[in-house]
């Protein structure tokens, strides 16, 4: 392996201390002079017109300062997730229980509370669809009948309450099936999950003397705040300033505009700086979480264990409106594997629901269950070790992926034979199993920009436009130190916003330290090439024989003939050049695949069903560690979020109306320190072809394995295969007793409908 | 109605006219802007606005401030003694121990109320105590490496067991 000064040591972050002692400053924690608080009223309704809102009474009490509706906003169709399919409020007709329908600014929130309490609303209900397999039923009621009319940008349509249809298909797949010795068939089921961060969404916005907009938030992507709130407002972009403040906590949910707009329009209109908070649980009725995912998979194998063909058709519900891209592509429906026949199909379903978000490579998680569940199914049936069965079906170097490009070098093999390693088979008949799950992710790609400036002191301010999480911006200035040769103490890495930083992509989608860390690392070489060439003018010396370690500039050949980088600023300022700024941008980055295996050993209590995580490893491919710690905490954490889903995680919807019935952290049951083992964590390291240094995304896949390696696990334990998530005590418990939930999806009537 | 309550706050003598309704969290917020404290839920399941109450870790959203008359009362900001971080503070520094930051002041909090009153905890006790603090970010494995750090730290510190 190459040696590093910086990178591959642990450093804690560089904004520790604020975190630790209460100084951050996040989004809630911003109070202004003057400054009111915004409360939101809520659609009592599944699906229904608005007859009426009447507002005058609210307007007459003391303290209340502005109250708005969905006509108060320009009339323009919005979308977050690729389909303009939406108000930012609605005008005249609900499409969910808890949607807001009017907003209020008063002097305190009990006030704006009580001027809520006064609107009338008067609705027309209309038939409305909760359930997402209901829903693609023809006579099914249509959630938007206008759909044909919605612009979108990339996504087919599939009609009446399909409004994303993604295929991919290679090879004579029927043919495939006909010829092979056996075919596996399943059908799998995912629920409903809530992000979960601890903080509430929240922002304050600002209307400015001069007609600009300032707006503080909690947020993943300010430009997509920002060119969102200009589209809702009919606002020019720049007359909006966004703020990101310290991010409590996003995994996808804070990506795009949520609520700004709200107290946006009701400062513009009071004049007043308006703030919005969201209660606990606002934050599961009406921030888009994740809804119920159905999985059909089907293979043809030969009895040399050889996959032949492959067809997965994936339903995702996607509530009131698409919120977020259905899925992050639908090639996931083959998992890691080389299947030279397949035919892959995912809908996005509308349903009366709260819309769709994002979370963390949404619907990457339940895909993998499903085809995880599904491939250890088929090593059961073979009688070949699950890992052995994986080993001979991996898809390597030089197969073509299923977005078309030869797959570049990678650890998929070396993550599988780390776990193989690591995994001790506990004894028949203890009630212990041992399950694995391999996942698959790509390194994500977007916009990114960097800046470096070199100060007269030696060290360098570098500018992103990216949103710290978990780190983030650590790593980034770890990567700045690693290509100019200073130590990471000398790198500061300043808060921005959107005036003062350049464009960059929203963090999300394990994409800041392989895109945006490649931008940083071409902006230190620019910025080292300047050194260089300044130095070699005052060292009389060509640039080519220059190297710089520690903070200085030599001559390789000759290391007394040296200048630090400090003096090269303070030359700089008097030179034909200026002072030192180096710059990168791009859009596009090469495939760069991730892998991992995960393994859970569980213990299966029979009487109440209850299973317990004794041991979880992960073995991910990490390419190189920019920071093993930071890296550690993603996977630390994903896997611990995935172990939720796995277990306790579910979001529960009223059959009639669509309301969420557990919109608190009462009774929606994320994993407390106590229920969870000790993650044990693996970093292989095969660089990547590209990326900074040859890293590889982190982020994503750590959420993906636990469903999977958790249920190929209770498997093992007990024999019972359970296709329905969470694999809860009540699930498991009524699984031994012999009654397994049966779900099926009719893949013949949307192969009909295709046609 | 606001009414005047005083109270030992992170070792100053505080009066000060609040809400009658308010919680500990909100006087701490909104009346004395002592931000570090966080709302999470208001409706004590996730443990951000954790403080110590007379030495014990509270949440402070389901307290009324003007229960707390007389009463010792920390919260983050009163850990560090100036730019020295409390061994707690340290540990999850060097431990690694943090990522969003939202739920930290809690879990430090929780963790400080437990060495208080349990020096030398085991692995499980250090789970326990931290059971009512959420985290969504660490998956707590590097949290409970930074309390168990911190416990051996302060006791080596003090010529107790290593």
């Amino acid at each position: 392996m190459t040696s590093f000064k910086v990178l591959e040591t642990n450093h804690p972050r560089l904004d520790a201390i604020e975190k630790v002692t209460g100084s951050a400053t996040y989004a809630s924690d911003v109070y202004l002079p003057g400054m009111l608080m915004c409360k939101l009223l809520l659609s009592t309704q599944s699906h229904a017109k608005i007859v009426s809102i009447d507002v005058a009474e609210a307007e007459k009490i003391p303290g209340v300062r502005a109250v708005i509706t969905g006509q108060d906003y320009p009339e323009v169709h919005f979308g977050s997730g690729g389909l303009r399919d939406r108000y930012i409020m609605p005008r005249d007709e609900v499409f969910y229980v808890g949607e807001p329908i009017a907003a209020v600014a008063a002097d305190n929130e009990i006030i704006a509370q009580t001027a809520l309490d006064t609107i009338k609303v008067l609705y027309e209900p209309l038939p409305n669809v909760v359930n997402s397999l209901a829903a693609l039923d023809p006579g099914s009621p249509i959630v938007h009948p206008d759909l044909p009319s919605f612009e979108g940008y990339g996504f087919v349509l599939g009609g009446d309450n399909v409004c994303t249809l993604l295929d991919a298909d290679r090879g004579d797949v029927d043919e495939a099936f006909g010829k092979c010795d056996f075919i596996v068939e399943d059908v799998f089921q995912s629920q409903g999950i809530n992000q979960g961060f601890l903080e509430p969404m929240a922002c304050i916005a600002r209307s400015e003397p001069n007609g600009r907009l300032t707006i503080w938030a909690s947020t993943q992507g300010p430009y997509q705040v920002r060119s969102q709130l200009a589209t809702v407002l009919q606002l020019e972009i720049s007359q909006i300033k966004v703020i990101p403040m310290e991010l409590g906590g996003g995994f996808g949910a804070k990506l795009r505009l949520a609520f700004e707009a709200y107290p946006a329009l009701l400062s513009i209109r009071c004049g007043q700086p308006v703030k919005l908070i969201n209660t606990r649980e606002e934050t599961f009725t009406l921030n888009g979480p994740r809804l119920p995912v159905t999985n059909y998979i089907r293979s043809g194998i030969n009895n040399d264990g050889t996959i032949m063909a492959r067809e997965a058709y994936t339903v995702f519900d996607v509530g009131a409106y698409l919120g977020a891209g259905p899925n992050s592509g639908v090639g996931h429906g083959l998992g890691a594997y080389h299947i030279p026949n397949y035919r892959l199909r995912s809908y996005g379903v509308y349903t009366n629901k709260v819309y769709v978000g994002s979370y963390r490579a949404s619907g990457v998680a339940d895909m993998t269950f499903a085809v995880e569940s599904h491939t250890d199914n088929i090593a059961n049936k073979l009688g070949i070790d699950p890992i052995d069965f994986r080993m001979k079906n991996a898809i390597k170097k030089g197969d073509i992926a299923v977005n078309g490009s030869p797959l570049p070098s990678n650890g998929l093999m070396e993550t599988l034979e780390a776990i193989k390693k690591t995994l001790n088979k506990p004894d028949a008949g203890s009630d212990r199993g041992v399950g694995v799950a391999l996942c698959e992710w790509r390194s994500g790609s977007g916009p990114s920009t960097a800046s470096i400036s070199v100060n007269e002191d030696g060290t360098i301010s570098l500018l992103t436009g990216s949103v710290d999480i978990s780190g983030s911006d650590t790593s980034l200035a770890a990567i700045a130190a690693e290509t100019l040769g200073i130590s990471l103490d000398k790198v500061i890495v300043p808060k921005r916003d959107t005036d003062l930083a350049p464009f960059t992509g929203p963090s999300g989608g394990s994409r800041i330290i392989y895109s945006q860390g490649t931008a940083v690392q071409r902006a230190a070489e620019d910025t080292k090439a300047k050194l260089f060439l300044l130095a070699s003018e005052r060292l009389g010396v060509a640039a080519e024989a220059l190297i710089c370690e520690e903070g200085m500039v030599y001559v390789q050949d000759n290391p007394a003939q040296s200048l630090d980088i400090g003096q090269i600023a303070r030359l700089s300022l008097s030179s034909r050049g200026g002072p030192i700024i180096g710059t990168a941008s791009l859009s596009n980055m090469p495939y760069t695949p991730v892998f991992s295996t995960h393994a859970a050993e569980v213990l299966v209590d029979k009487e109440t069903g209850q299973v317990k995580v004794t041991r979880y490893i992960q073995a991910q491919d990490v390419g190189v560690a920019i920071n093993p710690m930071s890296v550690e905490g993603q996977l630390d954490g994903g896997a611990v979020q995935g172990i939720g889903r796995a277990l306790s995680e579910d979001m529960q919807f009223d059959p009639q109306t669509g309301e969420v019935k557990n919109a608190s952290f009462a009774t929606y049951l994320m994993p407390l320190a106590i229920d969870m083992p000790n993650i044990e964590d693996i970093l292989i390291r095969v660089p990547a072809e590209d990326g900074p240094f040859g890293a590889r995304a982190v982020a994503e896949p750590p959420g993906f394995g636990p469903p999977a390696a958790i249920a190929n696990a209770i498997y093992d334990a007990i024999g019972i295969r359970i296709n329905d998530l969470p694999l809860s005590p009540e699930r498991v418990l009524s699984a031994i007793n012999g009654s397994v939930t049966e779900i099926t999806l009719n893949v013949h009537s949307l192969k009909q409908a295709e046609q | 109605m606001k009414k005047t309550v005083s109270f030992n706050l992170n070792g100053n003598a505080v009066q000060i006219l609040t809400e009658s309704y308010y919680s500990l969290l909100d006087t701490l917020r909104d009346d004395l802007q002592l931000t570090g404290t966080k709302k999470g839920c208001d409706e004590g399941d996730c443990g951000a606005c954790t403080v110590l109450l007379e030495g014990k870790p509270v949440t402070s959203c389901m307290v009324l401030a003007h229960s707390v008359h007389d009463a010792d009362v920390v919260t983050i900001e009163g850990l560090a003694s100036g730019q020295e971080l409390h061994p707690v503070q340290r540990a999850f520094v060097e431990h690694g121990g943090l990522q969003c930051g939202f739920c930290i002041p809690g879990l430090i909090m929780s963790a400080t109320g437990l060495l208080m009153e349990n020096p030398e905890p085991t692995e499980e006790e250090v789970r326990l105590a931290i059971g009512g603090n959420l985290c969504r970010c660490t998956g707590y494995s590097k949290v409970v490496e930074a309390i168990l750090a911190a416990a051996t730290k302060i006791n080596g510190s003090k010529g107790g067991r290593s």
